[in-house]
């Protein structure tokens, strides 16, 4: 068996499946090769190469392609289309394969999810072994091997999560795409600025996966993105844990747009602030907005520590 | 409280639509106020900033209803974003503070007949499913049959000797259409006006100019959220062929998927969301038939059509096709438009006399 | 006597004007600023050009209007013809550069790529969005920085390293020109920077997907800044053109246009008149679309702006009255 070295572009689907893929290429034998961080040359690339309406973190996942294309024998990019029944993901992964595609002449490796199809994850998974010339079987050993420690690492998180609730800091939900939230050029200083400021920071992906559906339900019956439930059942089960609320946003974000109006209507009580992030903007403009939504969590929570006493 | 019901525009439909649920739920039902300035403004107000155009023309819409009385609204549903409107519209309004019912046509991306005649028992009781199915018929065949209509006018409009011709026929036609409650009496009509139609006395070189319109739905069928664009290209004597219609997306897209990506392949292994593919594929079938241009319109922020373009635009490079993008949100400037479009006509012009 | 033709091209921040003779040399030519009065800025192009041709015994027998207000303009002089600026620039162009494949024209509020094959246009693109990256936006950075804009070219061309601006969007390009002066950033190089990231935007926005190739020609009014210019040579690692005469090209071109079109008898002393422009709401729907009726004197001679024909049938009633 040859082996590839499968380049994984940092951006998007990694912040979702990254265990997954990185266990399965190297238990089939293969070397998986990790873009780096996000940077301004991502961005730069990206917005050469993607339409100029699409969103921030499409073209950084552009960007991150093009650092990989010339350092690996094959890049995976996935196509999602309905990867939970009834449900289904944002438009562009229903086109990323297609648009990498296009835009490069590179040899891609992907698999399909789409229920609608029948084409469910595991299939996928055991056709990507196929693509990397694994059978069958030693595919299906890799898939669950790597689904077991994915799901052990996801277990570890919420624990930690749910544990970071007790605290008697200020307490922050920060509620976002993965993608968006732990990204170098978008979450990060966030991040680091909230950390700064002794601030306990709850993701909203590292909610207890079980509860999503229940959650959901409360705040919205009709939501059928699978990646915007998280944040809304993350969103609707924090707001009475949580000093407040950051949600964190790309543009133009079509689910976001729909989503995150709904969200400033349903959630009256625990304050909020929406970040959007557009290309380059400055991160001065970001934190004086964050600094004064800090202030009035302080001014807030003093308040009520007052009357307690 | 009597009861009204309501719903947004899309073209001409609301017509057979207004048909449909009068005669169905046996209620008075009153279309939205015509779409105007206001009505956009209005819906921009209240709509979040980042949404796609066709939700604030519809909360525009709804919201003008309302104020005219109606107390029962019908939104439609589909797929992309379209999906979530109905629950974050409703949810925009009753913080308006409005009194009213509201009910989505159908949940998933496609028309399911069950779902639909379940929900119409609920609002009429009395509802039998032969009157039911008797006039779905009727407007399925008054949709199909208008947007066939649709197509000829399209082809012919910019070459008419008498202007305003196929406009009063097809006013005088849908009256007609109204008029009865018999399928056979429909068909019969549309026959009798496809007649008439033909014989409409035009002045028509065989070589005119012929331009395809691409795109997303709402700005494809919706004329004034594209400010006219068929309108305009009419009056440029451009021959225009259209493939969006209600008819093709409610039960002719399903059936085209497979031979869609049969024809795309060079280009698409999978769809690409919404209607991605299908422009993509029209892209193709454009070229292959030797129109002259290709117009693409789109609300700004499309996100599946955002997706398309690169793809579109590496067809049309490769085939050497011009293509016009048009990407459309609250405030576009009508002027803008028109300078945009006359250069595309001379464009074109100028290529066909260096053919 | 020879004979001329008179091309005008009225634009949202200057006008210009040209006299060319049959074989499209210029025998005049005028620039201007339109103060947001058309009307006013042609009648003093008028005034300039008739001053320059006085010696010369040239009888302008053709004319024609480009530009934004290429419309009032038109009716105004009863111009022969009346184009779009996208063609009139081609056309200019073209006919000093028969060979140029690329047309890179960024204005006070537009900005456009034209892509020309043998000699023909194949393909073109107009801004999209706003105004981020034309003129407009770089004059009012210029005085946010207080240096004059006919200096940015210059100050540019001394910075060693550019800054990275963000310039998508012009709300965020001022709070980000700000941020990097106050960390600190060396004034040339934020004055490089807006230059580069005028020529990123452009090429990000206008210039996707299309095949920029040799030759290329900037033109408007941004082309007079030297450092835009060599911000566009970086990126696409090739020479890019500008011409003295770059900013008439649109005037130019509908000159050329006009001497295709019948004669005529023009006099300069048509715009002697009174004119006025009004705008009536229209108030048949609440659409009220704006009609802008141009009036020499009380009499009506040309309205549009209306959606639907109702709104004509309403000026008619009113001229009556």
């Amino acid at each position: 068996m040859n082996h590839k070295i499968v380049g994984i572009p940092r951006a998007l689907l990694y912040y979702y499946d990254k265990d997954l893929w990185i266990e399965f290429i190297k238990k089939l034998g293969h070397t998986p090769k990790i873009s780096s961080f996000s940077n301004k040359k991502h961005l730069e690339e990206g917005q050469k190469l993607a339409n100029d309406e699409s969103c921030l973190s499409l073209k950084l996942f552009l960007g991150h392609i093009n650092e990989l294309k010339d350092e690996c024998d094959m890049i995976l990019v996935p196509r999602l289309f309905s990867i939970k029944k009834k449900e289904q993901v944002c438009t562009n992964f229903n086109c990323l394969y297609d648009l990498v595609n296009n835009l490069f002449d590179i040899n891609i490796i992907n698999y399909n999810i789409d229920l609608t199809e029948k084409e469910s994850k595991l299939m996928a998974f055991l056709k990507l072994g196929e693509i990397l010339g694994a059978s069958y079987i030693k595919s299906y050993k890799a898939y669950k091997y790597a689904e077991k420690i994915s799901l052990m690492k996801r277990k570890k998180l919420e624990q930690e999560q749910a544990e970071k609730l007790s605290t008697s800091k200020i307490k922050i939900l920060l509620a976002g795409h993965p993608y968006n939230l732990y990204d170098e050029l978008i979450g990060k200083p966030v991040c680091k600025f909230l950390s700064e400021n002794e601030i306990t920071i709850l993701y909203s992906d590292r909610i207890d996966h079980t509860k999503i559906d229940e959650e959901c339900k409360k705040l919205s019956t009709d939501i059928h993105w699978t990646h915007s439930k998280e944040v809304m059942a993350s969103i609707n089960y924090y707001q009475d844990k949580v000093d407040g609320i950051i949600l964190l946003s790309s543009f133009p974000c079509g689910p976001d747009s729909l989503s995150n109006e709904l969200i400033s209507h349903k959630i009256k009580e625990c304050p909020l602030i929406t970040l959007i992030f557009e290309d380059l903007n400055s991160e001065v403009g970001v934190i004086t907005r964050l600094e004064s939504f800090i202030d009035i969590l302080k001014t807030k929570k003093e308040k009520i520590y007052g009357k307690n006493n | 409280m009597e009861k009204i019901i309501s719903f947004p525009h899309l073209g001409d439909y609301y017509i057979p639509i207004s048909i449909f649920l009068e005669r169905t739920t046996k209620l008075k039902v009153i279309p939205s106020p015509p779409i105007t300035k206001k009505t956009i403004e209005l819906g921009a107000k209240y709509s979040p900033d980042s949404v796609c155009v066709p939700f604030k023309y519809n909360l525009g819409n709804f919201i003008e209803t309302l104020e005219n009385g109606a107390n029962i609204l019908f939104t439609a549903g589909g797929g992309c974003r379209y999906r979530y409107y109905a629950e974050v519209t409703e949810v925009i309004l009753r913080d308006l503070n409005y009194n009213f019912e509201f009910y989505k046509l159908f949940s998933g991306d496609y028309l399911n007949f069950r779902e639909v005649y379940r929900l119409f028992k609920k609002i009429n009781p009395k509802l039998s499913l032969y009157t039911f199915i008797h006039n779905a018929i009727y407007t399925i065949l008054f949709i199909w049959q208008m947007d066939k209509i649709d197509k000829i006018i399209r082809k012919n409009i910019g070459f008419e000797k008498k202007k305003k011709q196929h406009i009063t026929l097809k006013k005088e036609m849908l009256k007609k259409f109204k008029s009865t409650n018999s399928i056979l009496k429909l068909i019969l009509y549309y026959w009798k006006y496809k007649h008439l139609f033909k014989k409409i006395p035009i002045d028509k070189p065989k070589d005119c100019l012929k331009v395809g319109i691409i795109g997303e739905l709402y700005t494809a069928m919706e004329p004034f959220s594209s400010y006219f664009l068929e309108k305009e290209l009419a009056n440029m004597n451009i021959e225009i062929k259209r493939y969006t219609n209600l008819s093709y997306l409610l039960w002719q897209k399903i059936w085209l998927k497979k031979h869609m990506l049969r024809t795309t392949k060079k280009y698409c292994k999978y769809t690409l969301g919404a209607d991605g593919l299908d422009n993509v594929y029209r892209t193709i079938k454009l070229i292959n038939k030797k129109y002259d241009g290709i117009i693409h319109t789109k609300p700004f922020g499309c996100t599946p059509e955002v997706g398309a373009i690169p793809i579109i635009q590496k067809i049309c490079q490769e085939n050497n096709m011009p293509i016009l993008f048009f990407s459309y949100d609250v405030e576009n400037s009508n002027e803008g438009m028109k300078t945009r479009l006359e250069a595309f006509h001379d464009l074109l012009k100028v290529r066909r006399e260096h053919k | 006597m020879t004979k001329g033709y008179l091309g005008i091209d009225i634009g949202s921040i200057s006008t210009k004007g040209v006299i060319i003779d049959a074989q499209n040399n210029i025998l005049a030519s005028t620039y201007l600023w339109t103060k947001g009065n058309p009307i006013q800025a042609v009648k003093e192009v008028l005034k300039d050009l008739q001053k320059q041709t006085k010696n010369q015994d040239i009888k302008i027998v053709s004319v024609g209007t480009t530009g934004s207000a290429r419309k009032l303009i038109g009716t105004i002089l009863k111009a022969t013809i009346i184009k779009n600026e996208i063609t009139a620039h081609a056309v200019g162009t073209l006919s000093r550069y028969p060979d140029v494949r690329t047309i890179i024209e960024i204005g006070g509020q537009d900005s456009k790529i034209i892509l020309i094959r043998d000699g023909i246009v194949t393909d073109y693109a107009m801004n999209t969005l706003c105004a981020a990256g034309t003129g407009a936006f770089l004059s009012s950075q210029a005085k946010r920085l207080d240096v004059e804009v006919e200096d940015f070219g210059k100050i540019a061309l001394t910075s060693k390293n550019p800054a990275l601006i963000a310039a998508r969007c012009t709300v965020f390009a001022e709070s980000d020109l700000v941020h990097k002066a106050q960390i600190g950033y060396k004034k040339e190089d934020i004055i490089a920077g807006l230059c580069r990231s005028v020529a990123l935007n452009y090429l990000n926005n206008v210039g996707k997907g299309k095949k920029i190739l040799d030759p290329i020609i900037f033109q408007g009014g941004v082309s007079k800044n030297i450092g835009v210019v060599k911000a566009f040579e970086d990126i696409l690692k090739t020479n890019v053109t500008t011409d003295e005469d770059g900013h008439l090209m649109g005037a130019l071109g509908v000159a050329i246009l006009a001497k295709k079109e019948k004669e005529i008898n023009f006099s300069f002393d048509i715009m002697e008149g009174q004119f006025e422009t009004s705008s009536i709401n229209c108030g048949s729907c609440p659409n009220n679309c704006e009609i802008i009726c141009v009036k020499e004197g009380n009499k009506l001679i040309d309205a549009w702006g209306n959606r639907c024909d109702r709104g004509k049938s309403n000026i008619k009633i009113e001229q009556k009255e």
